[in-house]
């Protein structure tokens, strides 16, 4: 067995319901994560729902050197529950109210103290069915929720505590740094993972988590959907929501507070972290970058074509492509020979597809739009002036980046990171102004009138695309931010081992963090 | 956005607490029946025949009787069981379409391996004149045919009609028997009792096609799940057998008798039995019919506000109240039957002088009625058990009674003439102890068990 003091693996990713089984814009990020740091070595925690079926979406570079598969609420039988057991309840139930109402790191430390040296023997017989848990179950249900529905609490209890107790009983990858990839059950393993090992743990954080959770859990109506005729309980289920919720946030605030550095990719998230409890001195920016080369050296095409404005992204209800049909109808007005593609698949949501093809027949617009589906984006960017972004969500997207590489402008929502790659960070400095317009959400006038601004202003339009391109280059170039990446990794792979959980009595929880 | 989807949905909607218990209950209020038609026969037999026993035809009659309740009885039972819960899953899902096949089904799967051990009993080993041995594997058959119609009947819950069919059936028999006693040969014997036999038997089957009126198609394909069966059939088995095992131990008393046919009974054990089984038939009868509306309300409304969402308090509350339900009516019944035991104990002198039954079986009789009301109480207290899907423990508890009376039995055959059917008191007393322990056991934690050891989607069976 690997040397627990003194591990080989240099990273430990820890990954929740992503690469390399699921793909999409954060497996994309890991993916290249891990390609561009070929001389570390990397073993990944895989954390998925129980009953997916696992099929790997991407070749594993050669420096991924392990993988260890965790199942939310995946627990084994483990040992029968017997007198020796007892205990471990007394000493659990305080620490897991609290990671259920407000908890934090010093919480789960306690669970993690209180499971003992021998939760790997333990599993479902031990935790969840015996009558110790039984009646655990009932202290906690009288605390707080003995006006609830007995049999909707006794399952949102089981997925909780199921889905806590499968991040802390399997067997911890030694590794010299753990860096999870999203808070949540992820978030719950890097804060063990440093808790135990007393080895630093990072977070980078995409979306931010506990907010994803709040919407999905706010608009499940199916999660309580039995009829009841018992009172209080619409009240009661909502209380069992803000128990899925707090439990959440509580999850975030643990790995917030036991991890070193917590990086997000654009400024806006921060604020929701800080007030999720993220200490601010921790926060960090480092946004996704992209192969500015490769796009800088785009050939624009010349004057001699009508102006041109694409949508770059697929054809879904979050993009908001409707609003940006509408605005096309307003841009025709102001200049009649403007073209407008849409560039993306269209095959993901068929019904949303056809309704915007209604839409441009409605309109008059066959002319003007065109859907080119999947299409190579380098061959395009030569003939378009401006782009436009209508999301109603988006976290960082980098067609905003792509096309400025190339000097193209874009008119986008104010959502995610848009404003700040506009318009620049806070930090900025020196500011290099603005590299087109934000506007507002579902506003086809403004998204149209900021096209038409930068289609007409020659003067404005040059400013934005100089601009737009100038900070790419300096903010948004993935080869820089590749090394930051490394040296974050450099400095926090050479960190002393801080004293582990178990090891020493007086384990001060806050000296985990790596001064760095 | 990294992050697991909800899996919730799966979790809230495994709400199975309720449907898989019905079935189970059932089979084992159902399992009643059969044995309470058996007393009734049996003893009807031996009071009329006890008048005529220097008879050494009429004593052959009876023995074949018994014999053939008997093994038709426990080798029987694991098939009855099983289609049991077969017709009540389907009942509780309405599709009842294929119980008219099922019927037959199971009648032809008894028959066909039941003739394999009948045919070399009757046509082999022993020894009667050629009528007889057919009207024997004739009236064998008929005794089956009833175990297997009753299970669709009671699955009906109309007790009225397969009361009635049993009454007029019954009847029919012992007058048969009682007219024929005297006069007939062992053959006429039988064919009177058949003929009662044989009135039950079609009156019941043409109630069931009356009821069930779909076409019998093929093929028989039943999803069987042998996981989920097995104990069911396991405990129909030994549950008759254990009923039957001290009379066989004490067929190899040193006093019983071996007739010229080649069959050995010890027929003062078994009139003994049979009439002391007599006396618990008023307590079958009142917790078949009483425990059916109170405790199974009760038992309903428990299971019903938990999925209607109940607080923990409100389930506490349903749950006292099966437990008072419980407590009164066990209360009631042992009021009631131990009143009936105690007379029937000290009177029985004078029942057997007014029966005009042998005095060497009083002592056999009254361990017996004591016998029997312990039984009886066990036997209520597995039933209830197995009404909140304890199966198991229902097993095991049959499998106590089934060692425990033979190993007593057995015992109380070393012990000699005066401790006959002590044995079978001693069991049933160690058994209903063990019987409540356990009852108090599981149903005192009844909302953990319902949620956690027999919720189908915690074990994940």
């Amino acid at each position: 067995m690997t040397d627990r003091m003194n591990p080989t693996t240099d990273v430990c990713l820890i990954l929740e319901g992503t690469y390399p089984h699921v793909s999409g814009g954060v497996s994309t990020w890991t993916h290249d994560l891990i390609r561009a740091q070929a001389d570390l070595s990397f073993h990944l925690v895989t954390i998925s729902p129980l009953h997916a079926e696992l099929r790997e979406q991407y070749q594993i570079p050669p420096n991924v050197t392990g993988m260890t598969r965790v199942r939310v609420q995946g627990l084994p039988q483990g040992a029968r529950c017997t007198k020796k057991h007892l205990g471990i309840f007394h000493r659990l139930e305080g620490p897991l109210s609290r990671m259920l109402s407000r908890g934090g790191m010093q919480d789960l430390a306690a669970i993690i103290e209180a499971l003992g040296p021998a939760r790997g023997q333990m599993g479902s017989r031990v935790l969840l069915n015996s009558i110790p848990a039984w009646n655990m179950l009932l202290d906690m249900y009288h605390s707080a929720y003995r006006q609830s529905s007995f049999l909707d609490y006794f399952w949102t209890w089981r997925a909780l505590l199921g889905g806590l107790y499968s991040m802390l009983l399997p067997e911890l990858p030694p590794a010299r740094v753990y860096h999870a990839v999203s808070t949540g059950y992820a978030g719950v393993f890097a804060a063990r993972a440093a808790l135990e090992s007393g080895r630093p743990a990072l977070l980078t954080e995409h979306g931010i988590y506990t907010n994803e959770r709040r919407i999905e859990i706010s608009m499940a109506d199916w999660l309580y959907e039995l009829p009841s005729r018992h009172l209080a309980v619409d009240g009661s289920r909502q209380n069992l929501k803000d128990l899925w919720i707090r439990t959440f946030v509580g999850y975030s605030r643990a790995c917030y507070e036991a991890c070193s550095r917590i990086i997000t990719l654009y400024e806006g998230n921060q604020a929701f972290q800080l007030e999720d409890g993220a200490p601010s001195e921790k926060l960090q920016v480092i946004p996704n970058g992209i192969d500015f080369e490769r796009f800088s050296k785009i050939c624009r095409e010349g004057a001699r074509r009508s102006p041109s404005v694409a949508l770059i992204g697929r054809v879904v209800p979050i993009k908001d492509v409707k609003t940006f049909i509408r605005a096309c109808s307003i841009l025709r007005e102001m200049i009649p020979d403007v073209t407008a593609w849409i560039l993306g698949p269209t095959d993901e949501d068929e019904d949303y597809f056809r309704e915007c093809r209604i839409l441009v027949q409605h309109l008059s617009l066959e002319k003007t739009v065109e859907f080119a589906g999947r299409v190579r984006l380098d061959e395009y960017l030569g003939r378009v002036d401006a782009i436009a972004l209508t999301s109603i969500s988006e976290a960082q997207p980098l067609v905003i980046l792509e096309a400025g590489a190339a000097g193209i402008p874009a008119v986008a929502t104010d959502v995610g990171a848009c404003r700040e790659m506009i318009h620049g960070r806070r930090s900025e400095s020196p500011r290099l102004g603005e590299g087109g317009v934000v506007t507002e959400l579902s506003n086809p006038t403004a998204t149209a009138t900021g096209l038409a601004r930068l289609l007409g202003d020659r003067a404005f339009y040059e400013k934005c695309s100089r601009a737009i391109r100038e900070r790419t280059r300096r903010y948004y170039n993935k080869h820089d931010l590749d090394r930051t990446y490394r040296e974050i990794y450099e400095s926090h792979r050479r960190c002393p081992t801080a004293p582990a959980m178990g090891t020493d009595k007086t384990w001060p929880g806050s000296a985990l963090n790596c001064a760095s | 956005m990294a992050g697991i989807g909800f899996e919730l949905r799966k979790l809230t909607r495994r709400d199975d607490l309720l449907g898989v218990l019905q079935g189970t209950a059932h089979s084992a209020l159902a399992s009643t029946g059969p044995w309470l038609f058996t007393i009734v026969a049996l003893a009807g037999i031996v009071l009329i025949g006890s008048n005529f026993v220097s008879r050494e035809e009429s004593f052959t009659f009876q023995l074949i009787v018994i014999y053939n309740f008997a093994f038709s009885l426990v080798m029987s039972a694991p098939v009855v069981l099983l289609i049991t819960r077969l017709l009540a899953d389907s009942i509780y899902v309405k599709q009842v379409e294929r119980a008219p096949a099922l019927f037959l089904f199971s009648l032809i799967v008894l028959f066909a391996s039941q003739l394999l051990l009948v045919a070399p009993f009757y046509l082999l080993y022993v020894d009667l004149d050629a009528g007889a041995r057919l009207a024997a594997m004739a009236n064998f058959f008929l005794v089956t045919g009833v175990w297997v119609a009753s299970v669709f009947l009671t699955a009906l819950k109309d007790y009225r009609s397969v009361s009635a069919s049993f009454a007029v059936g019954v009847t029919a028999s012992l007058i048969g028997c009682a007219f024929l006693a005297s006069r007939a040969n062992v053959t006429g014997m039988l064919l009177g009792f058949n003929i009662g036999l044989a009135i039950i038997v079609f009156a019941l089957a043409a109630r069931i096609f009356a009821e069930y009126p779909y076409p019998v198609t093929g093929p028989l394909r039943w999803r069987m799940n042998a996981g989920r069966y097995w104990e069911l059939a396991l405990g129909g088995f030994i549950y008759n057998l254990a009923i039957w095992i001290d009379k066989w131990v004490m067929w190899l008393a040193p006093e019983r008798k071996v007739l010229p046919s080649g069959m050995v009974s010890y027929p003062d054990y078994d009139s003994g039995m049979f009439l002391a089984y007599l006396s618990i038939v008023p307590a079958m009868a009142v917790f078949v019919f009483g425990v059916e509306t109170d405790f199974f309300e009760k038992y309903l409304r428990f299971y019903r506000e938990i999925q209607r969402h109940a607080s923990y308090e409100a389930i506490r509350k349903y749950h006292g109240a099966i437990i008072r339900s419980l407590l009164r009516s066990m209360r009631n019944l042992s009021v009631l039957q131990g009143s009936i035991c105690m007379v029937t104990i000290l009177l029985a002198p004078m029942i057997f002088d007014l029966l005009g039954l042998s005095f060497t079986q009083i002592g056999i009789f009254r361990f017996g009625v004591l016998g029997a009301l312990f039984h009886v109480l066990f036997l209520f207290t597995t039933i209830i058990l197995s009404y909140f899907d304890l199966r198991r423990a229902a097993l095991l508890l049959q499998l106590v009674f089934l060692s425990t009376n033979a190993l007593f039995t057995w015992w109380s055959l070393q012990m000699g003439f005066a401790w006959y059917g002590y044995g079978y008191l001693l069991a049933a007393v160690v058994t209903f102890a063990v019987a409540l322990l356990a009852a108090v056991h599981f149903i005192g934690r009844l909302p953990y068990q319902t949620f956690v050891r027999t919720n189908l989607s915690v074990q994940g069976r």
